[in-house]
């Protein structure tokens, strides 16, 4: 939680290159790498309105234009609109004849109306009539350029349609060019259109083209309409002028006088997957309901790679060395093996590149492997400049597996070792040292980074083809930083 | 950043056998209309209103100095009626916020001065920055990180924040520590 209210003091370097804290890495068990929300595939699992949680499969979503039938935003302030009841007195009907009119009609009837309970915007103070039921019934307005709109979508269909069909048609032709027979068509010069023609056939061109055909372009027309005379006269109510936000929240009527504003349909949210672009596997897929938390796969690297934060530190001095207490936390179900390294002594990746499995090289050679080159995240060397080295112990660490029945046991070790501060269950504090450059200047940013070798047990299930690795070594560098220099 | 050490003196604190640590200095009206499930923290100059309604509070809640927890009402025809206030576990209560939710899920982080308006629903997995106001039957989503005034979605918090929060409260739990007389 420290993670979203203070600055990311530590941060982890993705595989892309990217620094990021923990908190927004995932990690990929099929590929065993660090992820990052710029190189992994975002997908929207569903909709949902944010204010009544109510599900949406996305072809009501997209024929609801992404908004919710139920809800309203305050088109002044744009907060949630709430419905609120009262009892109206129906209107007597006047009876020519003079007559006494039933008792029964002054019964009150619940009325609703919409009203912001920030900026105290009702639904009645651009005059829509109060409805006889809670939710729902609100008058639509209808676009005023919704022809417009439709007949340049047809158009566009049209034309969508027409493309694909051309693209069609060059690849059969390219086909049959290659092919090792020619065809009598091809030998005789009669081309599929004039076949159409001799078979009476309409011609494809033809049918498709109606909507292409009768669509007229919109003109730009350099007559505008006069602005009116008392343009500079008239005192302008500042009161009475919508805000431009205001007029951008319903794009098509663009309201200019508050008279005119009406409520707002909802925006849909979405619950977003994750999917890894290298290997197409999911790293987070959450559950359908939108009230549930709970993720049915949630590969985070939280979860998964050893975390480190920062107990505290001496100020970092030029050219002097600083203690620093950093915290190491084992968040697997199993034993782990750290070691402690410079960046720069991990092992290129080729060195530690395992065996392809023979399903991939045998999807490689059918070509049935995805052309990642569109969506590839470009891997770059990740820019950090540390000011300080950090002097890493040689020795190997050993994390015990998280135990959720460890809090409950207070023994907190603490190790004769100069290096190990304290353990309890799976945490560590390690006590490093740091040595900033003598030439840092004053108030300059302090950082450092180390590597960290980290024992991993896979535990996807194997497959039956694939020669299945269950304990890897893994490498990740993290950047922590350390304030500023005082010189 | 790891936590630091919270102290607390030993005699304003009164520890209850299931681990609340409730500050005398606080204002608990209606006492036995409020639920504290357990290592729940209320510190100093907090008030919590059990005289109005039922007060509810899962496990490893933090209620800081100078918030309010005041059960929401809601006015009918014929008068106005107080409503239950419930909170799940793991919620963290800023500072001089005042928290009129009817429902406050699990797992929620309220900064400090924030506002909380009336018959609010904040789902599990939320997040309202400090110095917000939320108005009056608001609806937060899980996974939403609301800030200003009126509050609105900045933006998606990290799927994660489940364990993170419980990571938080508890860590802080066991940084709040009394101060040893030597």
């Amino acid at each position: 939680m420290a993670y979203l209210t203070q600055l990311d003091y530590v941060k982890y370097i993705c595989s892309c290159g990217q620094l990021k804290p923990i908190t927004s890495l995932y990690f990929c068990r099929h590929c065993l790498k660090i992820r990052c929300g710029f190189c992994i595939c975002h997908e929207v699992d569903s909709h949902y309105c944010a204010n009544c949680l109510e599900n949406m499969p996305s072809s009501e979503a997209r024929l609801k234009k992404n908004r919710c039938s139920s809800c309203f935003d305050c088109p002044s302030c744009f907060h949630t609109l709430s419905t609120r009841a009262t009892l109206a007195q129906p209107r007597q009907p006047v009876d020519p004849a003079g007559g006494d009119t039933k008792v029964e009609n002054k019964q009150p009837k619940k009325m609703y109306y919409l009203s912001c309970f920030n900026c105290r915007w009702t639904s009645r103070d651009v005059g829509i009539p109060d409805q006889p039921v809670a939710s729902g019934g609100w008058p639509e307005r209808a676009n005023p350029f919704a022809t417009r709109i439709n007949q340049l979508l047809d158009y566009y269909k049209a034309i969508a349609l027409q493309e694909k069909q051309e693209k069609l048609e060059r690849e059969r032709k390219k086909f049959s060019i290659r092919g090792k027979y020619i065809t009598l068509t091809d030998k005789t010069g009669l081309t599929g259109a004039m076949a159409r023609n001799i078979a009476g056939l309409p011609s494809n061109e033809a049918g498709s083209s109606s909507a292409i055909a009768n669509f007229v372009a919109s003109q730009a027309s350099e007559e505008v309409e006069q602005l009116p005379d008392d343009i500079y006269t008239k005192e302008v109510n500042l009161k009475q002028i919508t805000s431009m936000p205001q007029r951008l929240a319903s794009p098509e009527w663009q309201p200019a006088s508050v008279a005119r504003l009406h409520p707002v349909a909802k925006l849909l949210s979405v619950k977003r997957s994750q999917r890894c672009r290298a290997c197409d596997h999911n790293l987070t897929k959450p559950e359908y309901n939108p009230g549930s938390i709970k993720f049915k796969i949630e590969l985070l690297a939280y979860y998964h790679v050893p975390e480190v934060k920062i107990i505290s530190h001496e100020p970092v001095k030029p050219g002097e060395k600083t203690a620093l207490l950093v915290k190491l936390t084992n968040p697997t179900g199993h034993e782990m093996q750290l070691r402690l390294l410079q960046p720069e002594d991990i092992p290129p990746v080729e060195d530690r590149e395992e065996p392809r499995s023979i399903e991939k090289s045998l999807e490689r050679s059918l070509n049935l492997e995805k052309d990642a080159s569109a969506c590839r995240a470009i891997e770059r060397p990740p820019s950090y400049a540390a000011s300080s080295v950090v002097a890493t112990p040689v020795g190997a660490l050993t994390l015990a597996q998280r135990d959720d029945a460890a809090e409950y046991d207070d023994d907190t070790q603490h190790d004769a070792d100069h290096i190990i501060l304290w353990r309890k269950s799976n945490k560590l504090a390690l006590r490093l040292e740091v040595t900033t450059d003598a030439s840092a200047a004053d108030g300059a940013p302090a950082s450092t980074a180390f590597a960290i070798e980290y024992s991993y047990r896979n535990t996807v299930p194997p497959s039956s083809t694939a020669a299945h690795h269950r304990d890897h070594t893994l490498y990740t560098t993290v950047l922590l930083d350390l304030g500023k220099v005082h010189a | 950043m790891e936590l630091q050490d919270t102290y607390y003196n030993k005699s304003e604190y009164v520890e209850t056998a299931s681990g609340n640590k409730v500050s005398r200095q606080t204002v608990l009206c209606g006492s036995q209309n409020i639920v504290l499930h357990g290592k729940v923290i209320v510190q100093s100059d907090a008030i919590i209103r059990g005289d109005l309604a039922n007060v509810k509070t899962g496990r490893f809640c933090i209620i800081s100095k100078g918030s309010v927890i005041r059960p929401p009402f809601k006015k009918f025809s014929k008068g106005v009626a107080f409503f239950p206030l419930q909170m799940g576990d793991h919620v963290f209560v800023g500072e001089n916020t005042v928290v009129n939710a009817a429902v406050v899920g699990s797992y929620v982080y309220i900064g400090k001065n924030v506002v909380i308006g009336r018959r609010c629903v904040l789902k599990d997995c939320c997040m309202i920055e400090d110095n917000s106001v939320l108005p009056a039957e608001t609806v937060v989503p899980s996974f939403a990180r609301y800030s200003g005034s009126p509050a609105r979605l900045v933006t998606a918090l990290p799927e994660a924040m489940p364990d993170l929060m419980t990571e938080f409260t508890k860590s802080y739990y066991q940084h709040f520590l009394p101060t040893t007389v030597n």
